[in-house]
């Protein structure tokens, strides 16, 4: 038995690129579910080759390559679906998939009695201009004396940072996507993050502080990192948060910065728009197409399109292309993330937002790159307009319940005191519900930015954007001490 | 030979035609130490909506970890799904690679324990199920569910799974480790709605090693008992209170600080502790705390560790007092101990926890001995579970804000609490605990009696 789609075993599958030669293999797996009476059947294939690096204080203390191949079959009967992942690539490992996926749904492989299959389509290929990628991004050498330069550019800061840590990690990932009904796609995708963090000890006082940098399709991502300016901002954070005392709790306004700070609409609203939210019924917001959801200053997107943005596709996980939607304007909503499954059951069109982590994740309605739009104010017009409340300059992670209640983190944050900005305080969590924190959203300012991340749901762990300008929220109950 | 390690039988391996796929690609790259963790996995789970089949999704999966030492002592990994002889040969072409990069002065060793005898742990491996049969039960579980109450509207996340595993340790100098187990696991998490009222929510999660054992009805009836109690609730006001955790709760925070105990995070000074902590006096005198992936319960027991060291139970505090870490091969022999058999595989090899148990010592009493969960008249706040651990604990410094399930407790009655989050420092709660109930009950996730502590903060929206 060899582990692949091939017979010999000089072609391997992990050597070999994806493309047309597979066609007659896949044809036939899909033809055999066509045939045992599926209403649709998809192959997805992927091959990756992943790097993950850490420096701490001034050596490499870990050098991780990792490959990875695999398949996922997901079979359609109705609104029903089985999906079954495997990483035995051989004939017999797929048809093993194929037919456990097809047996799920009550059907049997070679009962002839279904559906015809046409074939699939010309190969859509978004990976043509993506083939050196790989080649061209740094090699270890190059990464891990990069990751070594910044951890001694911390030193450089301050002598009170104990620990001084840079990662890096380089997922390169092919994949080819068929179905039956005729999508036949392949893509080469390039994700590079840096991140770095510290910890700052001063006698018993201790503050710790991060940041990450991500990108997609862009070898030279880390060859062009500023290591400087991230380690000056980040040495900056971790200095003022050595003294910082606890905020108090309460209710009041708060000014969220821009960038990172969008992961307050990411878990907060993003995923209730996610047609995966509306199949469970848990989505405030299933009946609210064209009703004001949101205060009027407030329009928001999610698109796979910014050039080199994290969360950025030439085509979804379902071989569709992405599209720039618009979720909310002036504070109505428009529009839901829909994937194939979720299109099925719920009616919304599909957006092109059918992600997941790898092979063994059927794909789901994911968020790609989502922001609030920018306003007209500046930031400073924003802290202006609060006597008593908020400033947080850079948010921690944060969560969702099932029903839209959300939870964040604030990493580095100060008092607004008469309009200016006061002492830094730490411990403060945001807490809320999407459906009564929206319409609270009352100031946009013109200072749109992006950050990386990523997001964590019933797809696995994929690769998103989050962003805003800076936006005051009215009220919010700040957990504190 | 065939060059595919898995057997005829998809998705389980073969050791000796791995090892010796290992000794040739070894020999031909002069490479004489090695080591190698691989794993592998099938399963199927379904779930439910509605009394219909949502998803419905099954695996086969392997991998593989191999770590090599070149000739000047540097280590090298490299991990692949590639369990071919081709994808085995680049692995070890991989690791050849990173070794080149390797920290020769942090460099992990064999453990000394990797030939040792191991205890035999959870051979109760269940018989499979089909899909249907699992589906069945799931719908069944969903339906019993639903109809407890007339506030119940759906289950929309749910789950019924069943999993057997493998996993692999092999080196260069002989040792081979070889496990194989089973997993069911159920977890149903409902929605309840009243009119003019917010939604509700609320879930249970049970696991066993036999899906015919799995307690289905204890987990129906777990969630739906807490969802009704959630469904008269109420803001609380700002303030400091007493506060009683769950089992649940109690191991969610114990484990959300688990670097105190591991020597790894201490070396990295990522840890509340330092080296010279043995001895010292970190909560009250009557709490302990181990770490039991031998017990028992713990049906996810493996009786290795990514090194190959038998796994054991390690007492890391006792009557207050902060007695032993968690090593892997490399700490262990900067500390002058013994791995404890709670290490990954890698160039710079982690360490975690199995299975904490927290007990009371018999030898020392609370300072309320009069609390009690079943009759305690105090007002007081009953924290079931915590939410955002991920980004609401700063384990480096000891602090964490999270938001949480739970009720406020008044004269025996129990009333939902709307929204709050609970604030502290780990080691303030340690040491302002004023009972530990008598009763250890077992939860998925370890072992814990209710525990009380005085004068925490909790952030209301009253």
């Amino acid at each position: 038995m060899t582990n692949s789609l091939l017979t010999k075993e000089n072609e391997n599958l992990l050597f070999h690129t994806f493309d047309e030669t597979l066609r007659p293999q896949i044809e036939e797996l899909l033809s055999l579910g066509k045939s045992a009476g599926a209403d649709l059947v998809e192959v997805f294939l992927e091959k990756s080759d992943n790097i993950s690096l850490l420096a701490e204080q001034d050596y490499i203390s870990n050098v991780s390559p990792s490959f990875g191949i695999g398949a996922g079959i997901r079979v359609f009967l109705g609104k029903k679906d089985g999906f079954v992942s495997t990483n035995d690539l051989s004939t017999a490992g797929l048809l093993f998939a194929l037919n456990q996926a097809l047996g799920m749904l009550g059907l049997v492989s070679g009962s002839k009695n279904g559906n015809r299959f046409d074939g699939l389509s010309d190969l859509k290929d978004f990976g043509t201009n993506k083939n050196d990628w790989l080649k061209q991004s740094p090699d270890l050498d190059e990464s891990t004396h990069k990751l070594i330069d910044a951890t001694k550019s911390l030193a450089d800061k301050n002598k009170n940072l104990q620990v001084r840590r840079a990662s890096y990690s380089r997922n390169w990932q092919e994949v080819l996507v068929a179905a039956s009904d005729g999508v036949f796609a392949r893509d080469i995708r390039l994700h590079q993050t840096v991140g770095i963090n510290v910890i700052a000890q001063q006698g018993e006082n201790r503050s710790s502080s991060a940041r990450r940098l991500g990108s997609s399709g862009n070898p030279d991502d880390l060859r062009n990192w500023e290591i400087e300016k991230s380690a000056c901002e980040l040495n900056d954070s971790a200095q003022k948060m050595l003294y910082a005392g606890y905020v108090e709790a309460g209710q009041m306004p708060v000014v969220l910065a821009n960038k990172f700070g969008g992961v307050i609409f990411h878990e907060a609203c993003g995923h209730l728009l996610e047609t995966t939210q509306l199949e469970r019924g848990t989505s405030p917001f299933h009946d609210c197409i064209d009703k004001q959801i949101a205060h009027k200053a407030v329009s928001a997107v999610d698109e796979g399109l910014s050039n080199h943005a994290f969360g950025s596709l030439s085509m979804d996980d379902e071989g569709m292309e992405p599209q720039n939607t618009l979720l909310i304007e002036n504070g109505i909503l428009k529009k839901f993330l829909s994937d194939r499954a979720g299109s099925l059951r719920t009616g919304h069109p599909r957006t092109g937002s059918g992600r997941r982590q790898n092979f063994s994740f059927a794909a789901a309605s994911r968020m790609r790159n989502t922001y609030i739009k920018q306003g007209n104010f500046s930031p400073d017009e924003l802290i202006k307009s609060v006597d008593d409340g908020l400033y947080c300059k850079s948010m921690g992670g944060g969560s969702v319940g099932p029903t839209g209640q959300f939870n964040f983190s604030v990493e580095e944050g100060y008092l607004i005191k008469n309009g200016r900005l006061d002492k830094p305080v730490k411990g403060a969590t945001l807490i809320g519900e999407a459906k009564e924190i929206l319409p609270r959203i009352s100031m946009c300012a013109n200072d749109l930015d992006l950050a990386a991340g990523f997001c964590g749901s019933v797809s696995g762990s994929v690769n998103v954007t989050v962003g805003q300008p800076h936006i005051k929220v009215d009220s919010i109950t700040v957990g504190g001490r | 030979m065939k060059n595919s390690i898995t057997n005829q039988k998809i998705g389980q391996l073969n050791p000796e035609l791995l090892n010796n796929l290992l000794k040739r690609y070894s020999n031909e790259s002069k490479i004489t130490k090695w080591d190698m963790g691989a794993s592998s996995s099938s399963d199927i789970s379904v779930q439910v909506q509605k009394g219909k089949a949502k998803q419905l999704k099954g695996s086969q999966r392997n991998s593989m970890t191999l770590r090599v030492w070149n000739k000047y002592n540097q280590v090298g990994i490299t991990s692949t799904s590639d369990l071919t002889s081709e994808g085995i040969n680049k692995a070890m072409r991989g690791a050849i690679k990173a070794s080149n990069f390797g920290n020769v002065k942090e460099s992990p060793e064999f453990s000394p324990m990797a030939k040792n005898e191991l205890e035999a742990v959870n051979s109760n491996n269940s018989n499979p199920h089909t899909i249907n049969e699992l589906l069945s039960i799931l719908k069944n579980a969903e339906k019993q569910l639903i109809d407890t109450h007339k506030s119940i509207d759906s289950v929309p996340y749910n789950g019924l799974n069943e999993s057997y595993m493998e996993r692999i340790y092999i080196n260069s100098e002989g040792a081979n480790r070889h496990m194989k187990l089973s997993q069911s696991s159920i977890y149903l998490y409902a929605k309840a709605e009243e009119e003019n009222k917010k939604p509700r929510s609320a879930g249970g999660i049970r696991i066993h090693s036999n899906l015919e054992e799995l307690d289905i009805e204890s987990c129906i009836k777990e969630t739906s008992d807490k969802l009704i109690s959630h469904l008269n609730y109420k803001s609380i006001e700002t303030n400091k209170y007493l506060i009683c955790f769950t089992p649940d709760a109690f191991l969610q925070l114990i484990s959300a600080f688990s670097s105190m105990f591991n020597a790894r995070s201490i070396i990295d000074g990522i840890s509340l502790m330092k080296k010279d902590s043995i001895g010292e006096q970190i909560s009250v005198s009557n709490l302990n705390i181990s770490d039991e992936g031998l017990h028992p319960e713990n049906v996810g027991a493996f009786s290795f560790d990514g090194e190959g060291t038998p796994t054991q139970n390690i007492k890391l505090v006792t009557n207050g007092i902060l007695t032993n870490l968690l090593h892997s091969e490399a700490t262990a022999r900067k500390f002058g101990a013994k791995p404890t058999g709670h290490a990954g595989l890698g160039a710079k090899v982690s360490v975690s926890p199995d299975w904490l148990v927290v007990s009371k010592s018999e030898s020392e009493t609370d300072k309320d001995k009069n609390l009690s969960v079943k009759n305690t008249l105090k007002e007081y706040i009953l924290i079931d579970e915590l939410s955002a651990i991920h980004s609401g604990v700063k384990a480096s410094q000891g602090s964490f804000s999270l938001p949480f399930d739970g009720w406020i407790v008044k004269n025996g009655k129990k009333i939902s609490i709307d929204a709050a989050t609970v604030a502290g420092d780990i080691l303030e709660v340690l040491n302002n605990i004023v009972k530990i109930e008598n009763e250890q009950i077992v939860t998925h996730q370890g072992i814990s009696p209710y525990v009380w502590v005085e004068n925490v903060s909790i952030t209301g929206e009253a």
